[in-house]
């Protein structure tokens, strides 16, 4: 279901509901760009500060002007899963945050909204995160997602596991979706990246553990494609995860990857991780679905050092 | 003389609302410090608070119990929020039938002090029943819990909707996730005893029921000021029995019952003729009631006491273990108690169930007992993975609880206490059921006691350690098995201590002077 039926169905179902999102994130549908006019497929970044980082990795794609235009509304999903402190690297660095919300206000963005789905209590993994004040530091709101009512339902009809899904309302309601996850090693997946990230847009996780875990990752990438993936890999945590037992735990990669596909740039940040990408089921599963493409070999590059 | 009644309605006011609010404080506003000091003002939570652990907290007790001797059981009409929602109700009442008045009646000392006496035994022998279902404080404290707080997270998630219908987020949905439909329903019950008995007896609960009440009636028979009628400026109108609510004037007589007595003050603010005063004691004789009714309860309590053994805490009987067939027990065998409550006997005999730490618990996983804990234990907290999990990094509950049952444990030493130990049931693990991968439960456990390990090929499976576990239930809440869960927490009666878990520094994989690997 695109953003127009929604809205058709939402109007039609209860004029409340459509009224508010109309109201709460006034959708504006307007021009997206295409992955062709960008000069590389995937830029890596390492040696400097995430905010340094981001700024060199987005200055060699083109900048942020070709996916955030003047008067947008710009979700940013970070992973906030955990009641952990930033040290900790349970949650996306915060400093990366600030620097992204900032980059997309520069543009010319009207709103940027961030959110995630926590795991651990939501009001508590926002605070002591860090996001909730880099968020409001940096001029963007923060919104909840902590009960039912802020989820839609959406299909996703060719899914071979993963059929239905209830998305949080910003995914609809915004018009630019930038997913900034942290790389993480994960207990039941290997890896958490890009397209495990996205696990904090939904509702209903408990179905894709039941079903077949890494089968819903990729049909939801399927469905659910961010304009761009800003990979967090300065803090890295690299046993224990995804929530770590202390900053044991963690290893400082300094690094940062950014593409506008999943299946590509959680290819490269399990090599930099060290795991054979194949070994992590879902980025092989979307590959063969040809939701992106993990032959690194045969796309442009952007190599970075600061 | 005639501010004393103002200055009590002020006070009451101002305690009534601060209770009600630390109970409706749902999202953890009001400082921890704050709901333990209203907590501590209230004298039976307090007087448990003395058993357990000495502290600022237990001097609530001490300080109620001087001030009713030089006052009077002042505290009646002014701390506590049962007594003030009772005036409420009479207040009420006198609005919708004007012609409404009380007159002086002989009061119930004998059954009071009688039920008193049982509750009392029956709380040093471990059973606090009689005290949970008649304690004052923690009878208010489910009303407001169980009752109002659902009102109000309603109402709030309605402004929510609709001022996000008009683009603003000021505020969030709170989700209501504890509640039990079985204390909500115990609490509705009392809320309509207690609306019934003041509307129709005045503050009959106060001296019939309330073992703060008969408690705090002893003590004011020996009070140092206290209420007499002036021989010389009364002129036996009666307009003071008809307003008192305990029903302790007798203007006839030109007697009070000053143990009855619920220091309202309002017989002084309604006499025409200064009749009726607050003063220091003169030499009066104590009325011989008291005498009379210690005689009697020394044959009573040999002759009931063999019936009360019923009422002796047995915990969690009748309830095996294992029953359910595929290993996931559905009815624990006990309860789990929060951290800080040591044990499961300890605690029962010390909860007044007030329901504060379960209106307070940040995520919720606090939840009204109905038998868990035995008959001896009703409405008591117990944790509940059904909706929630404990917070690793959280230790609120310990914070603000007015008795002690739950002591205060700070983050390093709550993260070492063992409330229940994982146990791991493979037969329904989805990832031999349906070979696929999974580990939700090892994903949310803040220790890794519940570890991953290969299985098969490809495949993670979870494996457990024990020795290092909380028992904070996140693996419980987020197993996704049907119908049974494959992973949950077996109650640990007694505590145990958790081992912190070991981790080696993890290696360097990548520095940002190496090439790319790719």
């Amino acid at each position: 279901m695109d953003r127009r039926t929604f809205f058709r169905k939402g109007f039609g179902a209860s004029i409340v509901v459509g009224a508010a999102l109309a109201g709460r994130y006034d959708n504006l549908l307007s021009a997206s760009f295409t992955a062709d006019e960008l000069p590389f497929d995937l830029v890596a970044v390492k040696g400097g500060e995430p905010d340094v980082m981001l700024a060199k990795g987005m200055k060699a794609l083109g900048g942020i002007g070709k996916f955030v235009r003047k008067g947008q509304k710009v979700l940013v999903k970070p992973n906030i899963g955990w009641d952990v402190s930033p040290e900790r690297a349970g949650n996306t660095n915060p400093k990366l945050v600030t620097a992204v919300i900032r980059q997309c206000l520069d543009a010319g963005a009207s709103e940027v909204f961030v959110f995630d789905h926590t795991c651990d209590n939501w009001q508590r993994c926002y605070k002591n995160s860090g996001i909730e004040s880099a968020v409001k530091d940096a001029g963007g709101k923060i919104a909840p997602a902590h009960t039912e009512g802020y989820y839609h339902e959406a299909s996703i009809p060719w899914g071979k596991s993963l059929t239905k899904v209830k998305e949080h309302e910003l995914l609809l309601g915004t018009d630019v979706f930038i997913n900034v996850p942290i790389l993480k090693s994960h207990g039941g997946t290997r890896l958490t990246i890009a397209m495990k990230n996205q696990m904090g847009n939904v509702w209903d996780r408990g179905t894709w553990h039941r079903t077949d875990l890494h089968q819903c990752i990729a049909d939801y990438a399927g469905y659910r494609k961010p304009a761009l993936n800003i990979v967090d890999a300065y803090y890295v945590m690299k046993q224990n995860g995804p929530r770590g037992v202390s900053v044991e735990d963690v290893v400082t990669m300094k690094s940062l990857l950014i593409s506008t596909d999943m299946v590509t740039v959680d290819t490269a940040a399990a090599k930099l991780f060290g795991i054979e990408p194949a070994d992590v089921r879902h980025i092989q599963l979307a590959a063969d679905q040809k939701i992106g493409r993990m032959d690194l070999e045969n796309l442009r590059i952007e190599r970075i050092t600061i | 003389m005639k501010r004393l009644k103002r200055i009590r309605i002020v006070v009451a006011i101002l305690f009534f609302l601060a209770i009600t609010l630390i109970f409706i404080d749902i999202n953890n506003v009001v400082p921890a410090g704050v709901c333990l000091f209203f907590g501590s003002t209230q004298i039976i939570p307090s007087f448990m608070r003395t058993l357990t652990v000495l502290s600022a907290a237990s001097l609530g007790f001490f300080l109620v119990s001087i001030l009713t001797i030089l006052f009077g059981r002042i505290y009646c009409s002014t701390l506590c929020p049962l007594g003030i929602l009772q005036d409420i109700v009479i207040r009420v009442a006198k609005r919708i039938d004007r012609r409404r008045r009380f007159k002086y009646k002989k009061q119930h000392y004998i059954l009071h002090y009688l039920l008193f006496v049982v509750t009392t035994i029956l709380a040093f022998s471990g059973s606090v029943i009689l005290l949970n279902l008649f304690e004052p404080y923690s009878n208010y404290g489910r009303i407001v819990t169980n009752l109002l707080s659902p009102l109000v997270v309603a109402a709030n998630n309605a402004i929510s909707y609709l001022l996000g219908a008009f683009g603003y987020m000021l505020i969030h949905e709170i989700p209501i996730l504890n509640i039990n439909f079985i204390t909500v329903f115990a609490s509705f019950c009392i809320l309509v005893l207690v609306t019934y008995l003041s509307y129709k007896h005045g503050r009959l609960f106060c001296n019939l029921l309330c073992p703060a009440g008969a408690y705090l009636g002893l003590l004011s028979r020996f009070s140092f000021y206290r209420i007499v009628i002036d021989g010389g400026n009364c002129k036996e109108c009666g307009l003071c029995d008809r307003v008192c609510k305990a029903g302790c004037i007798n203007s006839s007589s030109k007697e009070i019952d000053f143990a009855a007595c619920i220091g309202c003050f309002n017989c002084i603010d309604s006499c025409p003729t200064n009749g009726i005063s607050y003063q220091r004691r003169w030499k009066r004789n104590t009325s011989e009631s008291s005498k009379a009714d210690t005689g009697r309860r020394e044959v009573l309590k040999s002759s009931v006491l063999p019936a009360l053994g019923l009422l002796l805490p047995v915990i969690g009987d009748g309830k095996s273990e294992d029953k359910s067939k595929n290993g996931y027990i559905e009815n624990r065998k006990y309860p789990i108690s929060p951290p800080g409550s040591l044990n499961i006997e300890r605690f029962s005999s010390l909860c007044t169930a007030c329901h504060l730490c379960i209106s307070n618990c940040p995520t919720q996983v606090l939840f009204p007992s109905f038998l868990e804990y035995g008959i001896t234990g009703v409405f008591q907290p117990r944790m509940n993975y059904d909706i929630g999990y404990c917070n690793y990094d959280c230790s609120y509950c310990g914070n603000i609880c007015p008795t002690g049952a739950i002591l205060p444990l700070s983050y390093s030493s709550k993260k070492e206490v063992q409330i229940g130990q994982v146990q791991f049931v493979r037969d329904d693990c989805i990832v031999v059921k349906n070979e696929k991968d999974c580990g939700a439960c090892s994903e949310h456990c803040p220790t890794k006691a519940v570890y991953m390990v290969p299985y098969g090929e490809f495949l993670m499976i979870p494996e457990t350690n024990i020795d290092i576990c909380v028992g904070c239930g996140a693996c419980e809440y987020v197993c996704p098995a049907e119908p049974n869960k494959a992973i949950y927490v077996k109650s640990n009666k007694v505590h145990q201590k958790a081992l912190k878990p070991k981790t080696k520094k993890a290696e360097p994989i990548f520095d940002s002077s190496q090439e790319f690997p790719f």
